[in-house]
């Protein structure tokens, strides 16, 4: 290692270390939110990009309210749904009782043995009614069992009345039946002990809350929602959701004049709508985390400028003894690396105290340590290209500069 | 050792050039230690510059040590430097940050020679110059006359084939000036070729031949004269006997 010179770098450095302990300590304190940006943006991005198990992007929901006072509700939600599927370039759609990955939506308590007291074993269901083309209408793919016949199409009621047969995801049924790979025809009950027939099983499915830990159980239930106001769900045929949205705004738009055509919205508005906190808290940690790094990198490129200017006549006379140019450059960038690494140090344990606390405060998961061998070399890199021009200059400084007396 | 032939240099801004060396040509034999005079600006500094490889030149020829290296490249350069030649600079130039034993060791370094020989060459030359007991001291700790051997004990450890010292008593007292010359005097006699540059005519005396350079070019030469009739001048005018214990 004498090539690299260490030890007499270290020393010196050691004996000048105000400054180079300012810039790793700003390194420690860049590494330590560096990495656990990163991981909870990555997390978010996670979250954003998740499947959702429905046919998002050909989606689009409408929303109906009725106000007249001889406003006939059943007739209008007939009279709409009929309109719907007429659209050319519409595949399926149906009366939904709410939207998923709105953030609104209704939730119950099911059971797989009646009369269960135990509420641990009370599984979570996100519920929505929904008419026969609603399994078509959302996208979902059933793994198990059929979608829901015209005939068992319950009408609206004013109290939660579910019905006595449901389609179910796959996650939900796990947890209502763990020991029981195949749910299919199984019978589970609602808080009032009535028992509900599983008869179909979806793959896989979102429901409203983008954050509940539950967002994947789902219960479809056979059965119109009540009114006056109606949501519908459509589904266009791939590439012409904008031409359904223009039509369904002009057929609907005056169908009725009892009641009030409240907008017309792809799925893509819901999914931003509810993801919105996630992409402001990524955005705000990417900027943050830029900017730091920058004012990071700027610490380092200042301080190897620094010693660089005050140590011209050090260069030249060490060029004068026969250090080449590369042994400049790999002095200065060495010297630097070691300030780096010395912050490195101290960000690592940085990052782990600050990831530790993180998932204490706020229950985020544990700081994956892939992530903190990630910053350390982004950190280095970074490092090593903010002194690279400064050591460069100062390998181009002539040896001559030591004979100089002024 | 070194022989210049028809070396021009000349430096230019955008307004003016200067020609610092002229037609300059110079023999310098094995073992021979040549004091290199004149005034201000005449030149002195670039003449070391381009016998010490620092700098390169416009036209003429220069051979170190038989070979041509008048085209070498930068790395080449750097190689020459470290492994024949010795810089003894007015303002010392140490390296603050490093200990005496450290700076002594920096042109050992970029010869990339192993620890041990590293290690007995900087002690070794600690001893010759008397700084052996103050190896690990900073340049700061040390007075000008002692800063100066640290100085020449970096310069001495590479084992050159020549030593080139711009105004080595510069900026120490006469008392120090006259161990430095003691100093110098001696890595001569150990068969060390030097050439020192100097304004100050009594320790040009001391040197076997005086080059006198006067606007780039050498107006004078001053015959070799026996040491012993250099010595004897040197007793005339009361130098002060040499030390080589640490100060």
């Amino acid at each position: 290692m004498t090539a690299w010179n260490l030890r007499p770098i270290a020393s010196a450095l050691w004996r000048n270390r105000t400054g180079a302990l300012l810039v790793a300590f700003q390194i420690a304190i860049g590494l330590a939110v560096l990495v656990n940006a990163v991981y909870i943006v990555k997390q978010r991005v996670e979250k954003i990009s998740r499947p959702t198990g429905m046919d998002t992007a050909n989606m689009i929901f409408v929303a109906s309210a009725g106000f007249a006072r001889d406003f006939d509700y059943d007739a209008s939600w007939r009279e709409d749904i009929a309109t719907l599927r007429a659209i050319p370039g519409v595949q399926a759609a149906s009366v939904i009782s709410n939207i998923p990955l709105s953030g609104g939506g209704s939730s119950s308590g099911f059971q797989a043995r009646p009369g269960e007291t135990n509420p641990e074993k009370t599984v979570p269901g996100n519920t929505y009614l929904i008419d026969e083309q609603g399994v078509d209408a959302l996208g979902i793919t059933l793994s198990a069992g059929r979608a829901f016949e015209p005939q068992e199409i319950l009408p609206p009621t004013p109290t939660f009345d579910a019905a006595s047969q449901a389609i179910v995801t796959k996650a939900f049924a796990k947890s209502l039946f763990p020991d029981d790979p195949n749910p299919l025809g199984k019978t589970f009950f609602d808080g009032l002990s009535r028992p509900i027939t599983i008869v179909g099983v979806i793959e896989h499915m979102h429901g409203a809350w983008v954050s509940w830990d539950k967002l994947d159980h789902v219960v479809l239930f056979p059965r119109i929602k009540t009114g006056p106001s109606a949501i519908y769900v459509v589904r266009a045929e791939p590439g012409r959701q904008d031409a359904v949205m223009r039509e369904i705004e002009a057929k609907l738009g005056d169908s009725n004049p009892g009641r009030l055509m409240r907008w017309v919205r792809p799925m893509s508005y819901f999914i931003e709508q509810s993801y919105l906190d996630d992409r402001n808290m990524a955005i705000f940690l990417v900027s943050v985390t830029g900017v730091l790094l920058a004012v990071t990198a700027l610490g380092i490129f200042g301080l190897a400028t620094f010693n660089v200017s005050t140590r011209i006549r050090q260069i030249g006379t060490r060029r004068a003894v026969g250090a080449r140019r590369m042994d400049i450059v790999r002095h200065f960038l060495v010297e630097n690396w070691m300030v780096t690494t010395a912050g490195v140090v101290v960000g690592c344990a940085g990052a782990l105290a600050v990831g530790y606390w993180l998932s204490v405060k706020y229950q985020l998961p544990r700081l994956d340590l892939y992530y903190l061998v990630g910053g350390v070399l982004a950190i280095w890199l970074i490092g090593l290209l903010a002194a690279w021009q400064p050591a460069r200059r100062a390998s181009a400084i002539s040896p001559a500069v030591a004979t100089r007396t002024v | 050792m070194l022989e210049m032939n028809g070396i021009s240099k000349i430096y230019r801004t955008d307004l003016i050039e200067t020609h610092a060396l002229r037609n300059f040509s110079l023999k310098v034999g094995d073992g021979e230690f040549v004091a290199v005079t004149g005034p201000s600006g005449s030149g002195k500094t670039t003449f070391m510059n381009v016998a010490g490889l620092l700098e390169s030149f416009d036209t003429g020829s220069y051979k170190l040590d038989g070979a041509d290296v008048s085209r070498l490249s930068d790395e080449q350069r750097s190689r020459l430097r470290n492994e024949k030649i010795g810089f003894i600079f007015q303002s010392f130039n140490l390296i603050p940050d490093l200990d005496i034993y450290d700076n002594v060791d920096v042109p050992l370094r970029y010869r990339r020679l192993a620890a041990k020989d590293r290690d007995q060459r900087i002690k070794s030359a600690l001893e010759v110059v008397g700084l052996s007991s103050r190896m690990h001291h900073m340049p700061s700790q040390l007075s000008g006359g002692q800063q100066q051997r640290a100085a020449i004990a970096r310069a001495l450890a590479g084992d050159p084939r020549f030593l080139l010292a711009d105004e080595p008593t510069g900026n120490v007292d006469s008392l120090m000036a006259r161990q430095v010359m003691d100093l110098l005097e001696q890595i001569n006699e150990m068969g060390t070729t030097i050439i020192m540059v100097t304004h100050d005519p009594e320790l040009a005396r001391r040197a076997h031949r005086n080059v006198h350079i006067v606007d780039g070019q050498i107006s004078d030469f001053r015959p070799y004269e026996p040491r012993a009739e250099i010595e004897a001048a040197a007793v005339a005018h009361g130098p002060a006997p040499m030390t080589m214990t640490p100060a």
